[in-house]
């Protein structure tokens, strides 16, 4: 899920930078606000562990593939949210700069859609009230808790993981980067990131079930006394099913406006219509595609909106694709010129000895 | 099944010592390679999305930085491998979904669409270009002290440097784990699911071992909260010169499609 | 320097670690603390530096007895002050040394104790030279093998110019080329040394005193010269002869 720079429009990444830059402020006031220095090893070893758990290759019984664990809802589980936030922005920030998983400029859009979601909404929405809740109570108490754990995790890490995938589409469509309606990219991204979220829920119930069994003192909201059922409360539970019916509620109502490609719905103000001189139908051939006018829409639509937002060309706005010759011709010798220059490095490298460092082996 | 770990641990490894050699750029300061590097990016990314020609101008940037820091191409190159299959995800599509014609050659029609997801590609090949650039041509402590200076909180800062002097340490424990395991597993391919749990949940209860002997450590040598860095040195001229003549470059390169004009020189 | 006077302690009451320890280490001095696993060891080491016990205040623990440092007791308000005259090299030097580089982690314990960084890095370049690791100041933490990652921990701790200097194993892990340079740096040295390890043969080339510990109690003290030639003294108590002596 990790997004690359070309995906991003700087608006919008720079929006996403002031987001996640503002919950990172808040996080660092809130766990500095106490004198407690014992925190900053303890996260800097589980950020540690989670890029290198990252690699672990746990395959799907049943299938030959294998999943992966993103995390988000390991940490929280384990640090609190404010903690596992941090935690994660590191873990984003390490594979962004030493392995280009992640743009420069999409980290704030990256630490967002894989942090905050599952940090502060898997934590506070669905983590916290199902270990607070009755949920299973009529186990016995210390299996109660173990299946609330597997309970919290599979649901946590579904659901922020859609989340984040559907914050992906949505951070492209309003970049105008893909042709891709959004319907469309939504159906290929959200299925497979459904997947991908049972398995990681998987994978992070067993980590913490055994956490449980061994330690269970490290993770939170866990009750060690292991009381009865008696006394426990329900109602954060209700609320939070509640709202996460209305976000789906929300979402799907978004989703299927989007799909359902009817043109009247989208006349939105803010983005134009055919009166306004915008094609309804902007390089569509629909004879040779044969598509079904209802992707077609939804595709002008996207046309509309995308040729509506703030164009980044300075001056130069005609579509300078090198339709004349002599756009071709100076791509040509451009890059001629970029290969040159290269060899060039590379020649002169031969001829002098590498210096190096002094202060390195 | 250890081949991804080796692999990160020597990734992470290179990167440091290719931060580590000489060359003028790797002189340059931290801070106005970063400044640079991001207006790259912003400028790279704000051309629309079919202005081939004139985004193609760009190459310069990584292709003289290359040829003067001395970091290899194919380095970069490899690293591709984690960011363009969804960037290709994106655009793949786009051929199919916008078919303006834009040129012909001979019975060969260029669409619109090809051009705009050769574009994407070609951001996306550029942007990676400027961040590996700039992380193979400066060590983390430089980064972590611009950090600093751009008013990151000193927490974050602290955290990232004590997480990458652990990133290692953890990746080759996790390493040795795997090893063990497959060598008591020989058909299989990754962990089985009897061992989700306890393969990481062992790892994880030594890692809170470990963070608590770390912080012993700490407290030894008089920890009270406060973290030091490793101070970089003050911009000087060749630093200013340096970032204002790229940004220019860059500004130019946007305004004007130097690519076309070019072009036009020769075949007037 | 050192004094231990009845030191009882126990993380649950009922289960003392170890019990009426006592024991007296004078400046100047090497003593080797040698003992079967589980002997008591390392928890003599953490309470006097205040790991756990008096020094850290945690509840719970159940403690007994003086520990003196130089004539003050261990205690929270004391801890500060006790920890600057002991350097304690770990025997995991990869959590001893957890800034990136070999230079910041020697910093780091200087510049706490108020240095400026120009002081800072005089003293860090005089320590290097003296063990004749200069080599080891730019790289990254890391990279280095185990035995210069120990060597590295041992400089960083004595830029600290401790007055006594705890080492936990120092040549655990260690090839015998390494083995040797880090026994040859411990006779070096001018501090108190208190040294704990399993290395029976290199605790007879550096330390004058041993002693031995068995389920929490002090079973010997006196000249390693002769503990260590005693082999129904070190059987009876789960170890045996330095090797050289078999």
């Amino acid at each position: 899920m990790h997004m690359a720079d070309a995906l991003l429009a700087p608006g919008v990444a720079a929006t996403m930078y002031v987001a996640s830059g503002t919950v990172a402020g808040l996080s660092v006031k809130t766990l500095t606000k106490d004198e407690n220095t014992q925190k900053l090893p303890t996260m800097a070893v589980a950020s540690a562990l989670v890029f290198a758990g990252q690699m672990i290759n746990y395959t799907i019984p049943g299938t030959g593939s294998s999943g992966h664990m993103c995390g988000g809802m390991l940490l929280s589980a384990l640090l609190g949210p404010q903690a596992g936030f941090l935690s994660m922005i590191v873990v984003l920030t390490i594979q962004c700069l030493f392995f280009a998983d992640g743009g420069l400029m999409a980290l704030g859009a990256n630490i967002w859609n894989m942090a905050f979601y599952g940090c502060f909404v898997g934590y506070y929405l669905i983590w916290r009230p199902i270990m607070q809740s009755n949920l299973f109570g009529n186990m016995e108490p210390r299996k109660a808790q173990r299946a609330r754990i597997i309970a919290a995790s599979l649901i946590g890490c579904v659901v922020t993981l859609q989340m984040g995938a559907f914050s992906v589409v949505l951070e492209t469509t309003l970049s105008g980067i893909t042709e891709l309606p959004f319907g469309a990219f939504c159906a290929l991204m959200q299925p497979i990131h459904l997947a991908i979220g049972i398995v990681e829920g998987l994978i992070t119930a067993a980590v913490l079930t055994y956490v449980y069994e061994t330690r269970p003192e490290l993770i939170r909201d866990v009750d060690l006394t292991a009381q009865s059922a008696e006394g426990r409360n329900s109602k954060p539970l209700g609320v939070v099913i509640f709202t996460l019916a209305m976000l789906v509620v929300l979402v799907g109502g978004v989703f299927s406006h989007f799909a359902s490609g009817n043109p009247d719905g989208l006349e939105w103000a803010l983005f134009g219509n055919e009166e306004a001189g915008y094609s309804a139908n902007m390089g569509l051939d629909e004879e040779n595609f044969g598509v079904s006018s209802q992707v077609a829409d939804s595709a002008a639509s996207i046309q509309e909106k995308t040729s509506f937002l703030p164009d980044y060309a300075f001056a130069d706005s005609d579509s300078a694709m090198g339709t004349t010759v002599s756009g071709l011709v100076g791509s040509a010798m451009v890059a001629a010129a970029a290969l040159a220059i290269c060899f060039a490095g590379h020649f002169f490298r031969k001829r002098k000895p590498e210096e190096l460092d002094p202060a390195v082996k | 099944m250890s081949r991804t770990i080796d692999q990160s641990i020597h990734d992470l490894r290179e990167m440091d010592e290719l931060a580590s050699k000489a060359s003028p750029i790797h002189a340059i300061c931290a801070a106005a390679k970063l400044l640079v590097t991001v207006a790259y990016i912003m400028i790279v990314v704000s051309y629309d999305k079919y202005n081939m020609s004139g985004l193609l101008f760009m190459v310069f940037y990584p292709a003289v930085l290359f040829a003067v820091s001395e970091v290899p191409v194919t380095t970069c190159l490899y690293k591709l491998r984690f960011v363009l299959p969804l960037v290709c995800a994106v655009g793949v599509l786009n051929p199919f979904l916008d078919r303006t014609p834009a040129l012909t050659a001979g019975s060969f029609v260029v669409t619109t669409g090809m051009i705009s997801m050769v574009t994407l590609m070609t951001k996306g090949v550029f942007c990676l270009m400027a961040s590996f650039l700039l992380m193979a041509t400066t060590r983390i402590e430089a980064v972590c002290s611009v950090l600093r200076k751009i008013h990151v909180p000193s927490f974050l800062v602290t955290l990232l440097l004590l997480t990458y002097r652990y990133a290692a340490v953890m990746a080759e424990e996790v390493g040795v784990m795997t090893n063990a395991y497959s060598l008591r597993a020989p058909g299989q391919k990754g962990i089985h699911y009897s061992a989700w749990g306890s393969f990481l949940g062992q790892l994880l209860l030594r890692s809170m071992d470990r963070a608590e002997e770390l912080y012993s450590s700490m407290l030894l040598r008089g920890y009270r909260g406060e973290f030091y860095y490793t101070e970089e040195r003050a911009w000087s001229a060749k630093d200013a010169v340096y970032a204002a003549g790229w940004i220019l470059f860059f500004i130019a390169a946007r305004g004007v499609n130097l690519t076309r004009l070019i072009g036009m020189l020769v075949t007037r | 320097m050192i004094r231990f006077e009845n030191v009882t302690f126990a993380y649950e009451r009922g289960k003392p670690v170890i019990q009426s320890v006592s024991f007296a280490i004078h400046r100047g001095e090497t003593v080797g603390l040698i003992g079967a696993n589980g002997a008591g060891k390392s928890t003599v080491m953490k309470i006097l530096l205040g790991l756990a016990g008096p020094g850290a205040g945690a509840p719970g623990q159940y403690f007994d007895g003086k520990i003196l440092v130089d004539g003050m007791e261990v205690t929270p308000a004391n801890i500060a002050r006790i920890r600057q005259k002991l350097g304690f090299v770990l025997q995991n030097s990869d959590n001893q040394m957890f800034m990136p580089t070999v230079l910041e982690d020697m910093l780091f314990g200087l510049l706490n104790s108020g240095m400026t960084r120009k002081e800072a890095e005089k003293k860090v370049d005089e320590i290097l030279q003296s063990l004749g690791l200069m080599d080891l100041k730019y790289l990254y933490n890391h990279k280095i093998s185990g035995g210069e990652k120990r060597m590295a921990a041992v400089a960083t701790v004595l830029a600290m110019e401790p007055e006594v200097l705890l080492m936990d194993e120092p040549t655990s892990a260690l090839d015998p080329y390494n083995r040797r340079v880090v026994i040859r740096a411990i006779n070096n040295l001018p501090q108190t040394r208190i040294i704990t390890s399993h290395d029976l043969d290199m605790i007879y080339d550096t330390c004058s005193r041993v002693i031995l510990l068995t389920g929490g109690k002090v079973a010997a003290d006196g000249p390693a010269e002769q503990i260590l030639k005693d082999e129904e003294l070190l059987m009876a108590n789960r170890m045996e002869l330095p090797l050289r002596f078999q």
